[in-house]
């Protein structure tokens, strides 16, 4: 972990823009509190000042002398100094010794300092002239409320500086974690780019937008990985399965060369390689079928298709094969649900369900049993039949391409069909299931309700 | 005989139609672009076209036949496409082309669809029948006869056979027959096909006389207009 990319994580940033947020609320907050509490007590000492100047100078001057000469006797730490002075600012009476000149000047209440033992003493003064030229000056020791300005103005100061620190601190905690969360995934994902597709994006239990995020990737790894297995199994199916015909043909053609004689032999070898070859090419043409049908481009021809009818006519299609090889194909559960549709391809779904009565005709002994049902309550159409069946092991693998397994190798197909079976279920949204029919096999295509 | 105009850049693929179409017995005229085909096209003088979806330049295939049915040339068109996706088709018909056909295809393909193209191009006037030799099929009725014999078909019979009779004396492919009597597009299915057609042939044919509906090797049936 990098400490200088700290301020590039968006937890950080964010976190930071959160502390500048919440600081500038807190700091108009503090300010509006102590305008607030300054102000009451600022004017709460004035009002008092005013009082005690309008109650002296309503006096008569005997009364006032009187008055301020017993002053000290109530004021005995000197907090509340008043006096009379006279025009010159000569003292007269009172225990507030000078005038000072603020106090002439100012005609209204203001800040003064008179110099004490320790340090000069702040005092809040209000002085006015009396009618016969004296001066009358009341005043008040503003230490306490000026030391409890300060204080509050410090305690919040205080506050504010911690809020700072921990605001900090918890930024950086988040960024770095985020840092940490984030390093992990990179590395994760360059180890995947190198090849390791096994590899999943760490996933802490809860469900935060990243945890969200790497589950996603996860899962699109796990589709990717899947597809790359599936390429992986067409390059080596095609490598086994088209290298056989090939070396076949090859084969004739090089005997043709060697040994043929005649225009028969040559043109007997050359039908022989024709024949191979256009079933290549068919295996090729089926195997890009597949790719462009999995690319989903054909989802822009769906309608919706009357189902009923697309079985009517697969199993007409297939019907006189099977008495061929004299089996019963048979069509049931479609008398009375004939207006089940789905949102689909006609050509493709009925070629869906040609392939599976194809694969069935093709395996099942004479005699058998082939049963088409479309089944309205489960949303399904099925293909069951009662011959050999596929093994539980195989189920899964016989959707992949070229697979074919071992009794049927000798039949002719290019192991293809399943699989458009399984590409075009998937266009459809329908699950394909392989289930054991006891005896026999039951493919089933089904999809839920729109 | 039928003069046709293939616009198709691609030299290889062109030259291959041409060869196809001129061993089919067409005249055949080539023209490498959009600009020139449609110039070509404008002149008349042709029968049907084959075209290319993917031209370079403008216009493109679908340029082309879009020009061609505003100023009203109701020459058929077969369109060629690499691009196989359904909509792709779609598309194709309704600019206005009458058939299509997915690249690569076989020759025999090709011709057979023109054959089909050529004769939908003289449309017979409302016929109630088709005849072909001994067979009388009515259109109406659905009634099929040899040798004035009336022969139990099923719907599905009935409809291959009378789409073989109106193309009797052409080739017809057994993608053509799925597409035509099944009204499905999808790859052929040829022993499907071939099982109906052999369940046909029983049912039309008559022991001692030749065989009426014939197997052309790596193409697909013929049925034989007179015997």
């Amino acid at each position: 972990m990098r400490l200088t990319e700290l301020p590039r994580t968006t937890s950080f940033r964010l976190a930071l823009m959160f502390l500048a947020l919440f600081g500038t609320c807190s700091l108009l907050l503090f300010a509006f509190v102590y305008w607030q509490t300054v102000g009451y007590m600022r004017r709460d000492q004035d009002e008092f000042l005013q009082r005690q100047l309008t109650f002296y100078s309503t006096l008569s001057p005997a009364d006032r002398v009187q008055r301020l000469r017993e002053h000290p006797r109530n004021d005995p730490g000197t907090r509340r100094p008043s006096g009379e002075f006279a025009a010159n600012g000569q003292w007269l009476v009172g225990n507030l010794s000078v005038l000072p000149a603020e106090l002439r000047q100012a005609h209204q209440p203001v800040d003064f300092v008179l110099p004490s033992a320790g340090a000069p003493v702040p005092f809040r003064g209000y002085a006015t002239q009396l009618p016969d030229g004296h001066w009358l000056a009341v005043s008040q020791n503003v230490h306490e409320p000026r030391e409890f300005e300060a204080l509050l103005l410090r305690a919040m100061l205080s506050a504010g500086l911690l809020t700072l620190l921990f605001g900090l601190a918890g930024a950086v905690a988040l960024g770095a974690s985020s840092m940490r969360r984030i390093d992990a995934i990179t590395l994760a994902i360059r180890r995947i780019v190198n090849g390791a597709l096994t590899e999943r994006l760490p996933v802490q239990g809860g469900s935060d937008d990243l945890n969200r995020l790497t589950r996603e990737v996860n899962g699109m790894l796990d589709d990717l990985e899947r597809l790359v297995h599936e390429v992986k199994g067409v390059c080596d199916g095609i490598a086994h399965d088209l290298r056989t015909p090939l070396t076949r043909v090859l084969g004739g053609l090089e005997r043709a060369q060697r040994r043929a004689s005649t225009v028969e032999e040559f043109r007997d070898a050359a039908a022989r390689a024709t024949e191979e070859i256009a079933a290549l090419l068919k295996t090729f043409n089926a195997l890009l079928r597949i790719s462009e049908l999995e690319a989903g481009a054909r989802r822009a021809g769906f309608s919706d298709v009357a189902l009923a009818q697309v079985l009517a006519d697969v199993v007409d299609l297939y019907q006189p094969l099977a008495e061929e090889k004299n089996l019963t194909l048979q069509l049931s559960g479609t008398a009375s649900p004939t207006d089940i549709t789905l949102w689909g391809d006609a050509s493709l779904l009925f070629d869906a369900c040609a392939n599976l009565i194809d694969n069935a005709i093709k395996f099942v002994p004479a005699g058998g049993h082939i049963e088409v049902r479309l089944d309205a309550e489960h949303r399904a159409i099925s293909v069951t039949d009662n011959g050999p069946g596929i093994p539980a092991s195989e189920r899964k693998a016989v959707l992949n391409r070229f697979h074919r397994n071992e009794p049927s190798r000798s039949t002719p197909g290019n192991g293809l069909g399943l699989s458009l079976v399984a590409v075009i279920a998937h266009l459809h949204d329908m699950k394909i299931d392989i289930t054991d029919a006891a005896p026999g096999c039951r493919v089933s295509l089904s999809w839920s309700a729109r | 005989m039928s003069r046709i105009l293939v616009v198709e850049d691609d030299a290889a693929t062109a030259a291959e139609i041409v060869d196809a179409l001129v061993d089919h017995g067409f005249t055949v005229e080539h023209a490498t672009d959009g600009r020139q085909g449609l110039a070509m096209a404008m002149a008349g003088g042709f029968d049907a076209m084959v075209l290319d979806r993917m031209l370079p330049g403008t216009p493109d295939g679908l340029g082309v036949l879009a020009s061609l049915r505003t100023t009203g040339v109701p020459m058929p068109v077969l369109i060629l496409s690499a691009l196989s996706a359904l909509d792709e088709r779609v598309r194709g018909l309704r600019a206005g082309g009458d058939d299509y056909l997915t690249k690569p295809f076989e020759a025999v393909e090709l011709t057979a669809r023109l054959d089909a193209l050529l004769r939908r191009r003289y449309p017979l006037p409302q016929e109630t029948s088709l005849r072909a030799g001994s067979l009388e099929i009515d259109l109406l009725t659905r009634n099929a006869q040899r040798n004035g014999e009336t022969i139990n078909l099923l719907p599905r019979e009935y409809d291959l056979l009378a789409f073989l009779m109106r193309h009797a004396g052409q080739v017809v492919t057994r993608t053509m027959l799925f597409e035509e009597v099944w009204g499905y597009r999808s790859e052929e299915r040829t022993n499907v096909i071939d099982v109906h057609i052999s369940k046909l042939r029983q049912k039309i044919e008559v022991a001692g006389q030749p065989s009426l509906i014939q197997t052309v090797r790596g193409a697909g049936y013929i049925l034989h207009a007179a015997d």
